[in-house]
């Protein structure tokens, strides 16, 4: 922090930067001549800086070794298996909709069907499709990291 | 190697120097996520989860900022769309069993009596904090207890340096009042 001016309002906000250890060399000694001379911010400062050592020894309970080992690798075969799921989905579809094409061939070479309703049924079927890829792989998903699958209701 | 060296060759296709990045930031990246979600292995997950979803965005990266501040964005937007899933708002409590997070005091020149002192006024602490208005309540957070600097907190709330150390004096006034409170 720089160009701050000496009054109070100023130095209770540079206070922080002081506390935290981001202050410059130079604003530290501006920060301390106003506290030696002003007993409400020395006051308030000392207040911040109780709480500062307090919090400081306060840490996150760190998780055993165990938790830890495998962490890269459990991110590793997402990013490997994002790429197979993208495969598989692209494939599913594919042959989902050249099975349904294949089973309505008659309907669609039937001249007397009007094309709008070819088309129509086209997007239904490759729609359904692409919903069902889809909801199949979010069960997957969820079926997997489920914790209370097993809990009968 | 440079966080962005790392990176240029996680764009080249090396996933081991992603390795390098998953490697020096999990355990901050899980402390995020506990604050969030209040439960190890939600956070575990989802700090997993967010450094998949880092990687495939990495081309979006902008490189002259933190890596850190960019990832912390996908995770807490991780993590605020799977506690509105599960239709909860967590702040864990340090007295729940279950969620015993802050590690016991370890420090050799206090007696037994002195260390169970310390653990209460860190609970009091802790409860304190987290009593806090959510805007105040993070910025203490990600200074004490997420390593954090001025720039990062800047630069991943987009706020300015001197808004960050006013809306820091402002919240801890807060909780210096409140422990004080506390303490009468």
């Amino acid at each position: 922090m720089n160009n701050f001016n000496a009054n109070c309002e100023d130095i209770k906000i540079a206070m922080m930067a002081l506390i935290d250890g981001e202050l410059s060399e130079d604003d530290k000694i501006k920060v301390n001549v106003h506290l030696e001379k002003c007993p409400s911010c020395a006051k308030e400062f000392e207040s911040f800086q109780s709480l500062k050592q307090e919090t400081e020894t306060m840490k996150l309970a760190k998780l055993p070794d165990e938790y830890w080992d495998d962490y890269w690798e459990r991110v590793y075969n997402q990013l490997e298996r994002g790429f197979g799921w993208i495969l598989f989905s692209i494939g599913a579809v594919i042959v989902i909709s050249f099975a349904i094409y294949e089973s309505l061939k008659e309907f669609f070479y039937n001249p007397e069907v009007s094309l709008p309703l070819k088309i129509g049924i086209a997007f239904l079927a490759f729609g359904s499709v692409v919903l069902f890829v889809s909801v199949f792989r979010e069960k997957w998903m969820v079926r997997k990291v489920d914790k209370y699958r097993s809990v009968q209701r | 190697m440079t966080d962005n060296e790392a990176i240029i060759a996680c764009l080249n296709g090396d996933r081991n120097s992603y390795k390098w990045i998953v490697e020096k930031y999990k355990y901050r990246a899980y402390n995020s996520a506990l604050i969030f979600t209040g439960n190890r292995e939600d956070a575990l997950d989802l700090s997993q989860e967010a450094f998949i979803r880092a990687y495939r965005a990495l081309q979006r990266f902008d490189q002259k900022r933190s890596f850190f501040t960019w990832y912390y964005q996908i995770l807490k937007n991780l993590c605020i769309n799977y506690l509105h899933s599960r239709r909860r708002r967590h702040h864990f409590s340090i007295d729940d069993p279950d969620h015993q997070y802050l590690s016991p005091v370890e420090n050799s020149s206090m007696s037994p009596d002195e260390a169970l002192e310390k653990m209460e006024r860190n609970k009091l602490i802790w409860n304190a904090i987290n009593n806090l208005d959510e805007s105040d309540r993070e910025i203490i957070l990600m200074k004490e207890f997420q390593d954090f600097s001025y720039k990062d907190i800047a630069e991943t709330l987009d706020i300015p340096i001197g808004t960050v150390m006013s809306r820091l004096y402002y919240a801890r006034k807060k909780l210096v009042k409140r422990l004080g409170i506390i303490n009468e």
